[in-house]
């Protein structure tokens, strides 16, 4: 009964999709051609395969999460679409191709359970690691770094000096480190919980336990300095927090974790440039309106030129928002439907958390407890660090908004996380 | 450790509530004061990218027009192919640094926003075309380039005039600016123009005044003719230098020797030669009082009806009264007289005109988008300056001037010429040269006002003959020869 409802949902997903697209070529005034049925059939297609791969392999999981994925999904495509239909064609690609991933990982998920990525949990930790650090191979190399905007995130590949592909390897490497953590926190769960040591006013658990969150530390600066990325060091510190406190219950990892990256930002933005302009930007964006200040300066005109309904779609002028399909897709969003539209985005991403704590609450054992837990709060934190940038709540940090942003690896790695937490619902609901 | 989970949940959660509170901020409460912030980028364009009417030259030759924005289907971008040839007539429509000239008071016209009276709103549910129409100048492309040659390199002004109908047939300032540098969304443009200390920006036909020298003893002269005090054979005393009753100052000719025999000399001598020893005299003769009227008939001290607006050209008359030095200093043109080019440039077209003054203008006509015209504009009267007589007695003085006097340089292969030069004397600084003047040939005419301030490239050795009269004579020939 619900994977119905879950189906009838997904094909309203596409619906909507297709009607973006005509509403996108109406306002600009061409004919409706064959984007609009391209589109549909697109997103009908992968959201479909993820749907029957559900009814094989989890049919009794959440029927919640895929339709607010692809909800999400639509309005962003539809919105790089009324930006930039060529980078909309390769995003469709993506989106197959991610489905497809979704699908095969499915399937793996459905013989062995999840469950079974516990007996790989230290292979997960070490290709955590060295996935990271894939960007900091030399760029001349055929797989390669590349250095972005400053931010050294990208991986390369390329055939006779030909670019094939880009990709942004941190985001798979968050879901092999949420996968480890839920592991390693849920079978030293006790140990973490049992404060021995006193240091000073603080009681703290015994020196070795202690080690995942210098662990933590150490690898969030890491990023910081090497790969420049602000945002993924946040992300991942927050992770980690996020994480520990779910599985001990002590405000003080929390605490602690927080004080020492305001530390470690502090020094960096001392001693990088790069991080001192998000800073400056940040708080004082009038101030040097036409440098650093510029881009969250044009994410606030759009948000107010939005106003409560938006200026219709494909009648705005995201064109001038910098990083308009990207880091900034949310902003292009809000000023096109205007409060009504950005509200509306902010509740599907509210209830996709809801729903991923639903099942880490229901869930019976640690395990998939910090799971579900680690997964949502990964999205639940990217969504939270780029929409408060592009708000001017919090320093603006270069992250792809989960679905909605233009490009690949992202897309991929959210629809995996989203495979994972409905493959945990139905072990639960089973 | 549902516990944890549940607080987890609850921190993310109420995040997301601060985002919905913010965002309602900024969108509603917020959001008009960052929609109308000086700096968003869609002010310019929403501006810009409403379509407005072209603006054409007398010729034909597009000197405004709104094309499709490469960027955007549905919008334009205004564009001036012929860059700082008619910046100051035309003006320039940009969202940092508003409307001006034409674009400015014809905005109604030329822009493409409906109307909310009643036939305004009937097209608009018809479906008919509304606004955006097009403007045809009396502006010369011919006369305007020669204008703007004749001043390259200098500061200065040139409006000349067809003088039976009013047409202003060129205006040029210089030095120009390119009105393209000011649209957009970039202030860089626009701000470096501001800041340059030769000030591009100023328009110096109509909305600068400048001591007019001695093209002033044009009208001083009418004052004498007209109130019958002098004909042009009058004799007056002819001193080395003008002593001023009750000063200790003294006038003196510009080549500080007697103007004829040291004698007497007549009017139309002392007018063909320029000397100002005999024109303080006839100043202090006529008196502040005339003086004054007969500069205000000519259109001083008072609104000058036109397509820009026009700074008053000013002769002091209240404060003469009673000033015999002052007055003396006042009929040649020196002291607290100012004026615009335009203004020097309605006397020589009054003159012209057989006395008449009438109202300048500079958009000839309206056109739809199927270029039907729409509206025409009349040429008016706007005053009479002089009699007929006195407007003839004038023409024939100032057609002495160019054929055997100061204004040689003016003249015309084949074309009757007559003027008046100027150079005005400015304190610490090289004299403005001055020379206006009028042109007839087989029915056509024109006036022409030619300012260059403070000598231009000639420096100190500046003088209307020298440095305005032959501007002022290329200027003439484009419009006479070319007909």
């Amino acid at each position: 009964m619900s994977r119905n409802a879950e189906a009838a949902l997904l094909a309203g997903a596409a619906v909507l999709a297709a009607l973006g697209i005509a509403i996108v070529t109406a306002a600009t005034g061409d004919r409706p051609d064959a984007q609009t049925a391209l589109t549909f059939v697109v997103v009908a297609l992968a959201f479909g395969s993820l749907h029957l791969g559900l009814r094989q392999s989890a049919p009794n999981a959440s029927p919640y999460l895929l339709p607010l994925a692809a909800l999400i999904t639509v309005v962003g495509l539809v919105e790089i679409y009324r930006l930039d239909p060529r980078l909309a064609s390769l995003q469709r690609w993506w989106l197959l191709i991610a489905a497809g991933v979704g699908v095969g990982a499915l399937m793996v998920l459905g013989r062995g359970g999840t469950e079974w990525l516990l007996r790989y949990r230290y292979l997960f930790l070490t290709s955590a690691i060295v996935v990271f650090m894939l960007p900091l191979l030399p760029s001349s190399w055929p797989l390669g770094g590349l250095e972005v905007n400053g931010s050294r995130l990208w991986l390369q590949l390329r055939v006779f000096d030909t670019e094939v592909v880009q990709f942004q390897p941190g985001e798979i490497a968050k879901l092999l480190l949420v996968v480890f953590l839920a592991s390693y926190l849920a079978s030293r769960q006790g140990a973490l919980t049992t404060l021995t040591r006193r240091l000073g006013p603080f009681t703290l658990p015994e020196p070795r336990q202690l080690f995942p969150l210098a662990a933590a530390w150490g690898v969030s600066l890491i990023i910081l300095v090497y790969q420049r990325d602000l945002g993924a060091s946040l992300l991942l510190l927050g992770l980690f927090a996020a994480m520990l406190y779910a599985a001990t219950g002590r405000g003080i990892y929390p605490a602690v974790g927080g004080g020492l990256f305001l530390v470690g930002a502090i020094v960096a933005g001392q001693a990088f440039d790069h991080v001192q302009r998000r800073f400056d930007a940040w708080l004082r964006p009038w101030d040097d309106f036409a440098d650093s200040g510029f881009q969250v300066a044009q994410s606030l005109f759009a948000l107010g030129s939005g106003s409560l309904t938006g200026s219709g779609l494909g009648l705005g002028r995201p064109d001038f928002i910098p990083s308009a399909t990207t880091d900034f897709v949310f902003a292009a969003v809000a000023e096109e439907t205007g409060l009504a539209g950005s509200l509306a985005i902010v509740a599907a991403y509210g209830l996709l958390v809801a729903v991923g704590f639903g099942i880490a609450l229901r869930a019976r054992d640690p395990y998939r407890k910090l799971l579900a837990a680690g997964l949502t709060s990964v999205i639940a934190l990217q969504t939270i660090l780029i929409i408060g940038g592009v708000i001017r709540l919090l320093p603006l940090t270069g992250i792809a908004l989960p679905f909605m942003s233009y490009g690949g690896s992202a897309l991929v790695a959210n629809l995996i996380a989203i495979v994972v937490l409905a493959r945990i619902s139905h072990e639960v609901a089973s | 450790m549902n516990t944890p989970i549940r607080r987890l949940a609850l921190v993310l959660l109420v995040i997301f509530g601060v985002i919905v509170l913010d965002l309602t901020y900024l969108q509603v409460v917020a959001g008009p004061r960052y929609r109308d912030d000086i700096r968003n980028p869609r002010l310019a364009a929403s501006r810009s990218s409403t379509e407005r009417g072209p603006i054409v030259t007398r010729e034909g030759v597009v000197v405004a027009e709104s094309t499709a924005d490469p960027n955007s289907a549905q919008e334009f971008v205004r564009n001036y192919p012929e860059g700082d040839l008619y910046a100051h007539a035309v003006g320039y429509t940009s969202l940092l640094f508003g409307n001006t000239a034409i674009e400015r008071e014809y905005s109604q016209s030329l822009s493409s926003d409906s109307d909310l009276t009643i036939s305004g709103i009937i097209d608009e549910l018809l479906g008919r075309e509304q606004g955006a129409e097009g403007l045809r100048l009396t502006l010369s492309q011919a006369v305007q380039l020669v204008a703007q040659s004749g001043l390259a390199g200098q500061t200065g002004a040139v409006v000349a005039l067809e003088p039976t109908t009013g047409e202003v047939l060129a205006l040029y300032s210089s030095p120009s600016f390119d009105p393209n540098a000011l649209l957009g969304s970039s202030p860089v443009g626009g701000d470096a123009l501001t800041a340059d200390p030769a000030e591009p920006l100023r328009d110096r036909t109509t909305a600068q005044i400048l001591a007019p020298g001695s093209a002033f003893k044009v009208i001083t002269a009418a004052a004498a003719l007209e109130s019958g005090l002098a004909n042009p054979d009058t004799l007056y005393a002819d001193p080395l230098e003008l002593t001023l009753p009750g000063s200790t100052a003294v006038i003196r000719n510009a080549d500080r020797a007697t103007c004829g025999d040291g004698v007497e000399v007549a009017l139309a001598t002392a007018f063909r030669r320029s000397c100002n020893t005999v024109f303080g005299q006839i100043g202090m003769d006529v008196g502040a009082e005339v003086l004054g009227e007969t500069a205000a008939a000519f259109g001083f001290n008072g609104e000058v009806p036109f397509d820009l607006p026009v700074t008053p050209s000013v002769f002091p008359a209240a404060s003469l009264l009673n000033d015999p030095p002052a007055t003396a200093q006042s009929a040649i043109g020196q002291r607290d007289v100012q004026a615009t080019p335009l203004q020097m440039a309605m006397v020589a077209a009054a003159v012209a005109n057989q006395g008449v003054v009438m109202r300048p203008y500079m958009v000839s006509e309206t056109f739809d988008r199927d270029l039907n015209i729409l509206n025409q504009t009349a040429a008016v009267e706007l005053r009479r300056a002089v009699s007929p007589g006195t407007a003839s007695v004038l023409s024939d003085l100032m057609t002495d001037v160019v054929e055997n006097g100061t204004g040689g340089a003016a003249r015309v292969p084949g074309a009757t010429v007559a003027g008046k030069t100027g150079t005005a004397e400015v304190p610490g600084s090289a004299p403005h040269a001055w020379f206006i003047g009028f042109g007839t040939l087989d029915g056509r005419a024109i006036a022409v006002s030619v300012v260059v301030e403070n000598g231009g490239t000639a420096g100190d050795l500046a003088s209307g003959g020298t440095v305005a009269a032959p501007i002022a004579a290329q200027i003439m020939a484009a419009w006479l020869l070319a007909g």
